[in-house]
C-alpha cells in the first residue's frame, strides 16, 4: 500500500513547529477526535471478502466487434452456411445468410482453444484467455448499449463500474486518480465514466492521451516555476494553518491542506506516469510503439502498465471502429492488427512483473454480430443477444471457452449477461456485488440493480 | 426496471399467491391438456422472445403469462378465449398471413390443431403471475401515522434556561436542544463575519469592502435587519436562490441520453424561476405554475405567458430519443415528471413504486399509476420527438407551446423568415410524403439551422385525450395489470378527507397542483421551509433534502419544522420573510468559534452550538473572483449560447462555444449554460450537480483536482491580474494594498502578523520574478486553443466570410477526414489538409473543399483568404505564447491567487 508521505502526522509536525509545546499537547489530544471525523474517501479499503485481484484493466472495442472471426469458433457457421436465419431484436427483426467465419482459427495453446488468425500475438496467450462466448446483453443500439456495459442501466444515469470499485475499495496510490479512461468513445460521452449519484470523488479521470497535451486538465501551471508555485503554496498553507489553529478541529481546513499537497505531487507523478519515454527502447518495441500500426493502442496499453504498477485500480482503455456492417474483411484485420500486439504485450509485460496474477484483464465491445450477412457477405448485422467477451488474470480460469451460441447468433447454453460479468469483476476484487451498496433517493443502489450472478464456472 | 418478477415455476410453487379467479377454476382434464400440450411447446419455440426471463418482448408480446397472452402485443390480442381465428397467435402458427412464427420453422400440423382445441376450450392458462403481484400489502391506513404524513402543528415555545440568550421563536427551539445535551452556543460571530455570511448565503456574492465599512459602523441596533433588506431586495438574491431551485428542478439546456440534442429556449424557465424569487412569488403559487400553469386563470397576456413558460418545470426531463420501445418511452416521461414533481415538491420517491409497492413508503404501485394518468394524460411539448423516420428530424416548433401575443420573428427579417419557414416546412412536408429520404434530410437539416421563433417555449398542455393508465406489472409496459383511477399519493390525506375531483376530460393537473398546496398538506410547506434552511445553515432540520420517507433522516427540530411550515403557510408562502425570520435569528449570528467542551459532546453540531463552515458553491467561487477582478457584469445575457445553436447539434463531446462562456464571458454563474452529459469541467470539478435529477444538496467533495484549478487554472490566475491591476491603481500604500485585498477577498482586516507575511511574500516574490524565474511560455492556453472543432471552424468561416452552419461543419469535417483520415484527432493533420510539408497551398485538395461548401468552383480570392488566415493562425498562436506581464503587478496578482486559494475563501465561516 502506498500512502501519500504527507500523512496526518507529518502534517501536525509542520503545523506545530510555530506555537509551542502547549499547543502541540493540545492539538495531539484532538486528533482522535479529528480521526473520527475526517476521512479520505479514496485510501484503500477493507474488501467483503479475499480478493483474487487488486486491480482491472478494461480493453473496451467500442463499435461491437464481431465475434464469429475473433474469439468465437462456430461450428453451426459452417454447417448451416447460405442459410437463411432470422433474429428478432428490439429495433426489428433482421436475417440473412448465414455467413461463415471470413477468417480462419487456429488451435492454441496447451488448451488448444480457438483463436481467429488475425490475432497472432493473442493467439501465443491462449492459456490465459477464459472467453465468454455466450454473453448477451440488453439492447443493440451503440450509444445504450455502451452505456449500459458501463453502468449496467440505460434508463438512468448510474455510476459507471470504476466508480463503483474505487468507491467500494478505494485506491492505492493517493498522488494519481484511482480510476482512469483513456480515449473514451463520444457515443455515450461522459455518463461512460461518470460517478452519477455517488461523490464526484469517485468519477473517472479522463487522461489526454494525444502527444504533446495535457494528460488532466490544469496539471500545469504556465506562469510559474515548480519553486514559485511552492513558495505561494507555502504561503497558501500557512493561511491554513492559521485557521486550523484558529478553529483547532476543522475537516474541512484540514481537507484543503492536504489536497494541495497532494495536488502538488500529482503535477509531477502524472505527467511522470504517462511519460512512455522512460521505456526502454525493447519494451516500447514489444508493444509496437515503433510501428505506426500499433503505435496509438500500444501506448495506451503500455500507459496501463505503468499506471497497474503505480497502483491505480480501474483503467479502461478504448479502441474504436469495430462497427463492420461492410468490409468486414478489411476493416476487422485492420482493428486487430491495430490492438493485437500490444494487448499480447501488455499481458506479456504484466506476466514478467509479476502483477497478472492480482490483475483482472477484460476485453469486448458492447454487444456482437449477427451469424448472417450484410452487404454482399462483407459484413455483419448488430446482435446482443449472442456476443464474446474474455476475462484474463487473477482468479480467472485460463484456456477456456464458457457458453455457445446457436447459429442464429442467440446465446444458448452457459449465457452470461453482462448484470453477471459485472457481479464477477467486482467478485474478483474480493466485492459481493449484492453488498456494495449506496443509498441514493429513497433506497439502496447497486452496480448489478437486482441482478448478477457470478459466473463461478469461469473461476478458479 | 424488470425487477422483482418472480421466474413462473416459482409462482407456481407458491399458489398462495394466486388469489384472482384462474388456476382453481380451470378443470383438471384442461389443466393436463396446457400442462402437456401447450406450455411445452411456448416453453420451447417461443420463451426465447416473448417472456420475462429472456428479457426481450419482440412486438410486445409476452407468452409466459396468461395476461401477456391475453392482452397481446403491437398487432393485437394474441388469444382470445374461444376463438379460434380471432387472435394473432393462430394466424401466425398457421403461416396465413406475413407474420410466420415460429421463425425457425413451422410447427407440426399435429400441434398447430392442440392450440386450436386449447383456444376452443376457452384457453385454460393457469400462468395468472401478474395480477398476483400487483395485490398490495400496503396498509396506507397505518403510513399515515408517520411524523411526515401528519400536519405540521405549532407547539409552544419550549422553555430554555438562558432566557436572554433568544431572540425570536427560532432560538427557542434551538437553545432548548442545545441545553438538552449540555452545550452552550458559542458567542455571537463579528460584524465583518456577519455580512460576508448573509451576503454569501442571499446573493451568492461577498461583501464589498464599503458595505463591510458602512455596517461596522453602523450603531442602529436595525443594522443588521437593514443589511438583510438591501440584500433580499437585492437582484442578485433571485439569482443565488434560483439556482438553488434549479438544481431541484434539474435544469438543464439539452435533453441528454443517447441523443443529447439543445433545448433552444429552456433559459425563459431559468429565467422565470429567477424573477419569481426576486418578485416574491408565494411559494404555492409558484408550485401550482410549474405543475399546471396552463390551466390557471389569468389578468392578461404576460402572466399568461409566464404561468405556460413555468410549466417547463415538466418538460425540462432527460429523455432517451432513441427508446426503441414505444410503449415504454411514454411510460417514461410520465415516470421522469412524477419523480421531480415529488422529490422536489413533496420529498418522497414516488418513482419507488413504479415497478412494485414502495419498499419503505406507504406508496402502493397504484398510487403511481394514478399519478402517471395525469402526467399520461398531459403533453409534453420540449421541442424533440421520438427517433423520426428518414433522418427528418429531431426538432419541431409544433411540439412547443406558443406564447400568446408575441411574434415569431422580429426586425426586419422577420418576413422573410417567416416566408422560408413556411416553405421549408411544406416542402418537408411533400418530401416526406414522397419518401425522399435524401431530400427530407436535407431540408429538415435546414429547417433546424433556421434561427428559433421568438414566440416558442418549453411546456405541457393538456392531451388531446385524457386516459387512466393500467399498473405496469413490475414496471413493464407490456404487462398490464388493474385499471387506476388518476389520482393522488393516498397517504398524505386522512381517508375520509374530500380531495380535488378530476373531470372526465381533464389529465388532473389542475387538482394535483391544487393537493400539492393544499394548507392541509403535510409535506409541501415542511420541504420548502426545511430546503431553506438547509441553504442558510449547510444542513436541513431533515438533512435528507429530498427524501422525508422513512429511509430519510427524521428531523434534529421536528417542532422547529413544524414551527416554519406553518408560518410559512400563515405568511403567504412568503420566502422572503421567511428567510428574514431565519437569518435574523440569534442563532443564524453565531460564530464558527471551537468549543473543546461541546466538540467532545457534539462533534457533528447538528443541533447548531456554533456556526457550520461553508464550502463556496462553484457559482459563488466563479462570482466572486468576477467581481472581485472587477470584471462581473451585472447584466442578464438575452436567452442562452444554447438558443443559436444548430437543433441538429448533437452535444456529446464537448462543446467549445459552451466551455469558453464560463472563461470568458462575465456573467453570473447561473447563466452558465447546464449541458447534460457535458457539465463543464470547471463546475464538475466543483461537484455541480448531475443535471439529469432533482439535487436539493450537493456533494462536499474537497479533492486534488480541486486544487490543480486553483493553483493553476487560466481563470483564476487572469482573475487575480485583473484585481492587481485595480489594486495598484486604486492604493498607494504597500500595506493597504494587502489591507484592501484581505477585505475584498476574506471580508476582514488582516491581523499585522499576515500582513507582514503578505509583505515578505510580495517582496520575495517580485525578487525571485526580476532574478531567478524566466519567462515560459504559456503552453497549455496555446494547446488548449488548438483543438481541431476551433480551427476548422476558423478556417471555414475564413472561406466562407460568414460563420459555417452545423450541417455545413459536418460536411467540412467528413470531407476532411476522408482526405486526411486522422484529422478528426489533430490540428497537425487538419492544418496538412490545407498545406503540403513545403509549406505551400494544396490547391486541388482546396478547390474541392471550396466546391463542395460554396457550391462553385475555387476563385483566386479563396486561395488568398486561406492563405491569410493561415498566416494569422501562425501570428495568433505567437501572441498567445507571449510571456506573462511582469513586476511588481505579478507579485500582487499572486498574492491574489494565494487568497483565492486559501481555505478561509473557499470554506466561508
Amino acid at each position: 500500500m502506498i500512502h501519500s508521505d504527507f500523512s496526518r502526522r507529518n502534517f501536525l509536525k509542520s503545523a506545530t513547529a510555530g506555537f509551542g509545546y502547549t499547543a502541540f499537547a493540545h492539538l495531539a489530544a484532538q486528533e482522535a477526535l479529528r480521526a473520527k471525523t475526517f476521512q479520505n474517501p479514496l485510501l484503500p479499503k477493507q474488501p467483503h471478502f479475499e480478493p483474487k485481484v487488486k486491480r482491472v484493466i478494461f480493453l473496451f472495442m467500442q463499435g461491437a466487434p464481431t465475434q464469429h472471426e475473433t474469439f468465437d469458433y462456430n461450428l453451426e457457421l459452417e454447417k448451416h452456411a447460405g442459410q437463411k436465419a432470422e433474429m428478432n431484436l428490439s429495433i426489428g427483426k433482421q436475417g440473412g445468410k448465414i455467413l461463415p467465419p471470413v477468417y480462419k482459427f487456429d488451435r492454441c495453446g496447451e488448451s488448444g482453444l480457438p483463436i481467429s488468425e488475425v490475432f497472432p500475438h493473442l493467439q501465443q496467450h491462449a492459456d490465459d484467455l477464459c472467453l465468454l462466448n455466450g454473453m448477451h446483453t440488453d439492447t443493440p443500439a451503440h450509444p445504450q448499449a455502451s452505456i449500459f456495459t458501463h453502468t449496467g442501466n440505460i434508463t438512468f444515469v448510474r455510476p459507471s463500474m470504476g466508480s463503483w470499485i474505487v468507491y467500494g475499495l478505494g485506491t492505492e496510490n493517493q498522488d494519481l486518480p484511482g480510476f482512469v479512461t483513456m480515449n473514451p468513445p463520444p457515443v455515450g460521452g461522459a455518463a461512460l465514466y461518470g460517478s452519477a449519484f455517488l461523490p464526484a470523488t469517485f468519477q473517472g479521470t479522463r487522461l489526454n492521451i494525444d502527444p504533446g497535451e495535457e494528460p488532466i486538465g490544469n496539471i500545469r501551471n504556465a506562469r510559474m516555476s515548480l519553486e514559485a508555485q511552492r513558495r505561494q503554496i507555502d504561503f497558501v498553507q500557512d493561511l491554513n494553518r492559521g485557521l486550523l489553529e484558529k478553529n483547532e478541529v476543522d475537516n474541512q481546513v484540514e481537507g484543503v491542506i492536504q489536497s494541495y499537497e497532494l495536488a502538488f505531487k500529482m503535477q509531477k507523478a502524472v505527467p511522470n506516469v504517462m511519460d512512455i519515454s522512460q521505456e526502454p527502447e525493447h519494451v516500447r518495441a514489444l508493444y509496437g510503439i515503433d510501428d505506426k500500426v500499433t503505435r496509438d493502442f500500444g501506448a495506451q496499453c503500455l500507459l496501463a502498465r505503468r499506471m497497474a504498477e503505480a497502483g491505480v485500480r480501474f483503467i479502461e482503455l478504448g479502441h474504436r471502429g469495430w462497427d463492420q456492417h461492410n468490409k468486414l474483411r478489411e476493416r476487422l484485420k485492420t482493428n486487430a492488427t491495430a490492438t493485437d500486439k500490444p494487448i499480447a504485450a501488455l499481458m506479456t509485460d504484466l506476466k514478467q512483473r509479476g502483477l497478472m496474477q492480482d490483475t483482472l484483464i477484460v476485453w469486448g465491445g458492447e454487444f456482437g454480430r449477427s451469424t448472417f450477412e450484410q452487404n454482399n457477405g462483407d459484413g455483419r448485422r448488430h446482435n446482443n443477444r449472442g456476443y464474446t467477451m474474455w476475462m484474463a488474470g487473477g482468479g480467472v480460469k485460463g484456456g477456456i471457452r464458457h457458453g455457445r451460441c446457436d447459429a442464429t447468433g442467440a446465446a444458448v447454453e452457459n449465457k452470461v449477461h453482462l448484470h453477471d460479468l459485472h457481479a464477477t469483476m467486482l467478485h474478483l476484487l474480493g466485492l459481493d456485488h449484492k453488498q456494495l451498496t449506496y443509498r441514493y433517493a429513497g433506497r439502496d443502489f447497486r452496480l448489478t440493480d437486482v441482478h448478477g450472478r457470478v459466473i463461478r464456472e469461469a473461476l478458479v | 426496471m424488470k425487477q422483482f418478477l418472480l421466474p413462473v415455476s416459482m409462482l407456481l410453487m407458491a399458489p398462495v399467491f394466486v388469489v384472482s379467479a384462474g388456476a382453481a377454476e380451470i378443470e383438471p382434464a384442461q389443466l393436463d391438456f396446457f400442462e402437456k400440450k401447450i406450455r411445452p411447446v411456448l416453453a420451447k419455440n417461443c420463451y426465447m422472445c416473448h417472456s420475462a426471463e429472456a428479457k426481450t418482448r419482440m412486438g410486445g408480446l409476452s407468452l409466459d403469462t396468461k395476461q401477456g397472452m391475453r392482452n397481446g402485443g403491437q398487432r393485437g390480442h394474441a388469444v382470445v378465449p374461444g376463438d379460434v381465428d380471432a387472435g394473432v397467435l393462430m394466424a401466425a402458427l398457421r403461416h396465413e398471413g406475413k407474420l410466420k412464427m415460429p421463425p425457425m420453422g413451422k410447427l407440426p400440423a399435429g400441434v398447430i390443431e392442440d392450440f386450436a382445441s386449447w383456444i376452443r376450450m376457452g384457453a385454460p392458462d393457469p400462468r395468472e403471475v401478474d395480477i398476483s403481484r400487483t395485490q398490495s400489502t400496503i396498509d396506507v391506513e397505518k403510513g399515515r401515522g408517520y411524523w411526515a404524513f401528519q400536519a405540521p402543528e405549532k407547539a409552544g415555545f419550549p422553555a430554555v434556561r438562558g432566557v436572554a440568550w433568544p431572540r425570536g421563536a427560532i432560538d427557542h427551539f434551538i437553545l432548548a436542544k442545545i441545553e438538552e445535551k449540555g452545550l452552550r452556543p458559542v458567542s455571537d460571530a463579528s460584524r465583518e463575519a456577519l455580512i460576508r455570511r448573509a451576503s454569501y448565503d442571499l446573493t451568492g456574492l461577498p461583501p464589498t469592502p464599503a458595505e463591510i465599512a458602512a455596517f461596522v459602523a453602523d450603531d442602529d441596533e436595525r443594522a443588521f435587519h437593514k443589511v438583510v433588506d438591501r440584500l433580499l431586495a437585492s437582484e442578485r438574491f433571485g439569482e443565488r436562490w434560483g439556482r438553488h431551485w434549479l438544481d431541484v428542478a434539474r435544469y438543464a439546456e439539452t435533453i441528454g441520453r443517447t441523443r443529447n440534442l439543445p433545448f433552444p429556449v429552456a433559459w425563459k424557465y431559468r429565467d422565470y424561476v429567477i424573477d419569481a424569487f426576486n418578485a416574491d412569488k408565494p411559494y404555492d403559487e409558484f408550485v401550482r405554475e410549474q405543475i399546471a400553469g396552463d390551466l390557471l386563470p389569468y389578468r392578461n397576456r404576460s402572466e399568461r405567458n409566464e404561468q405556460q413558460i413555468a410549466t417547463g418545470f415538466l418538460a425540462l426531463g432527460a429523455h432517451d430519443l432513441n427508446e426503441p420501445d414505444r410503449k415504454l418511452f411514454p411510460m417514461d416521461v410520465a415516470d421522469e415528471m412524477i419523480n421531480v414533481t415529488t422529490r422536489s415538491m413533496l420529498a418522497l420517491s414516488v418513482g419507488c413504486a413504479r415497478c412494485h409497492d414502495h419498499k419503505f413508503d406507504p406508496i402502493p404501485t397504484k398510487d403511481y399509476y394514478s399519478m402517471a394518468g395525469i402526467f399520461r394524460s398531459s403533453e409534453l411539448r420540449d421541442g424533440l420527438r421520438l427517433r423520426p423516420r428518414f433522418n427528418s428530424g429531431y426538432f419541431r416548433i409544433q411540439k412547443m407551446v406558443t406564447l400568446d401575443g408575441v411574434p415569431d420573428y422580429s426586425g426586419e427579417e422577420a418576413a422573410e423568415l417567416r416566408t422560408k419557414r413556411e416553405r421549408l416546412w411544406q416542402e418537408l412536408l411533400v418530401a416526406e410524403e414522397a419518401r425522399d429520404r435524401a431530400k427530407t434530410r436535407k431540408l429538415a437539416r435546414e429547417l433546424g439551422d433556421m434561427p428559433v421563433p421568438e414566440n416558442l417555449a418549453m411546456g405541457v398542455v393538456e392531451a388531446e385525450q385524457a386516459v387512466d393508465c393500467q399498473v405496469n406489472v413490475g414496471g413493464d409496459p407490456h404487462m398490464l395489470g388493474d385499471e387506476t383511477k388518476r389520482g393522488f399519493v393516498q397517504v398524505l390525506f386522512p381517508k375520509d378527507r374530500a380531495l380535488p375531483q378530476i373531470g372526465e376530460n381533464e389529465s388532473g393537473r389542475l387538482q394535483l397542483a391544487a393537493w400539492l398546496v393544499d394548507r392541509e398538506n403535510p409535506m409541501t410547506a415542511r420541504v420548502m421551509v426545511n430546503r431553506v434552511w438547509s441553504h442558510l445553515f449547510g444542513r436541513g432540520i431533515v438533512k435528507t433534502v429530498d427524501n422525508f420517507g422513512k429511509i430519510g433522516s427524521p428531523p434534529t427540530h421536528p417542532e422547529l419544522l413544524d414551527y416554519l411550515a406553518v408560518r410559512f403557510m400563515e405568511q403567504g408562502w412568503s420566502v422572503k420573510n421567511l428567510i428574514r425570520e431565519i437569518v435574523l435569528s440569534r442563532t443564524y449570528r453565531l460564530s464558527t468559534d471551537f468549543d473543546a467542551a461541546n466538540f467532545e459532546i457534539e462533534p457533528d453540531n447538528t443541533l447548531l452550538w456554533r456556526a457550520n463552515r461553508r464550502r463556496l458553491e462553484v457559482e459563488a467561487l466563479r462570482d466572486s473572483l468576477l467581481l472581485i477582478s472587477g470584471e462581473m457584469s451585472a447584466e442578464r445575457p438575452a436567452a442562452s449560447p444554447v438558443h443559436d445553436f444548430s437543433r441538429n447539434q448533437l452535444i456529446n463531446t464537448g462543446n467549445k462555444q459552451v466551455e469558453r462562456w464560463e472563461v470568458e464571458e462575465t456573467y453570473r454563474s447561473v447563466y452558465v449554460p447546464v449541458i447534460r452529459n457535458q457539465v463543464n469541467r470547471f463546475f464538475e470539478t466543483f461537484d455541480f450537480p448531475e443535471p439529469s435529477e432533482t439535487h436539493g444538496a450537493r456533494d462536499v467533495t474537497t479533492v486534488a483536482t480541486q486544487a490543480l484549478f486553483l493553483m493553476n487554472s487560466d481563470f483564476v490566475q487572469a482573475h487575480a491580474q485583473t484585481a492587481a491591476e485595480r489594486l495598484i491603481a486604486g492604493e498607494k500604500s504597500d500595506a493597504e494594498r494587502v489591507r484592501r485585498a484581505f477585505r475584498q477577498v476574506l471580508s476582514r482586516e488582516p491581523t499585522e502578523a499576515e500582513v507582514e507575511k503578505s509583505l515578505a511574500f510580495i517582496a520575495s516574490t517580485a525578487e525571485a520574478l526580476r532574478s531567478e524565474e524566466q519567462p515560459r511560455r504559456r503552453q497549455s492556453r496555446v494547446k488548449a486553443e488548438e483543438n481541431v472543432e476551433d480551427w476548422l471552424f476558423a478556417a471555414v468561416t475564413a472561406l466562407l466570410r460568414r460563420q459555417p452552419t452545423a450541417s455545413e461543419m459536418t460536411d467540412a469535417m467528413d470531407y476532411m477526414s476522408e482526405q486526411q483520415p486522422d484529422a478528426e484527432k489533430n490540428v497537425r493533420d487538419v492544418k496538412r489538409f490545407f498545406v503540403n510539408n513545403e509549406g505551400n497551398l494544396r490547391r486541388r485538395q482546396i478547390g474541392e473543399f471550396v466546391e463542395l461548401l460554396l457550391g462553385r468552383p475555387a476563385t483566386p480570392r479563396d486561395f488568398d483568404e486561406i492563405a491569410a488566415f493561415l498566416e494569422d493562425a501562425r501570428r495568433q498562436a505567437r501572441r498567445r505564447g507571449a510571456p506573462m506581464v511582469r513586476g511588481p503587478q505579478e507579485a500582487w496578482a499572486r498574492l491574489y491567487h494565494a487568497l483565492f486559494s486559501s481555505a478561509e475563501f473557499r470554506y466561508r465561516g
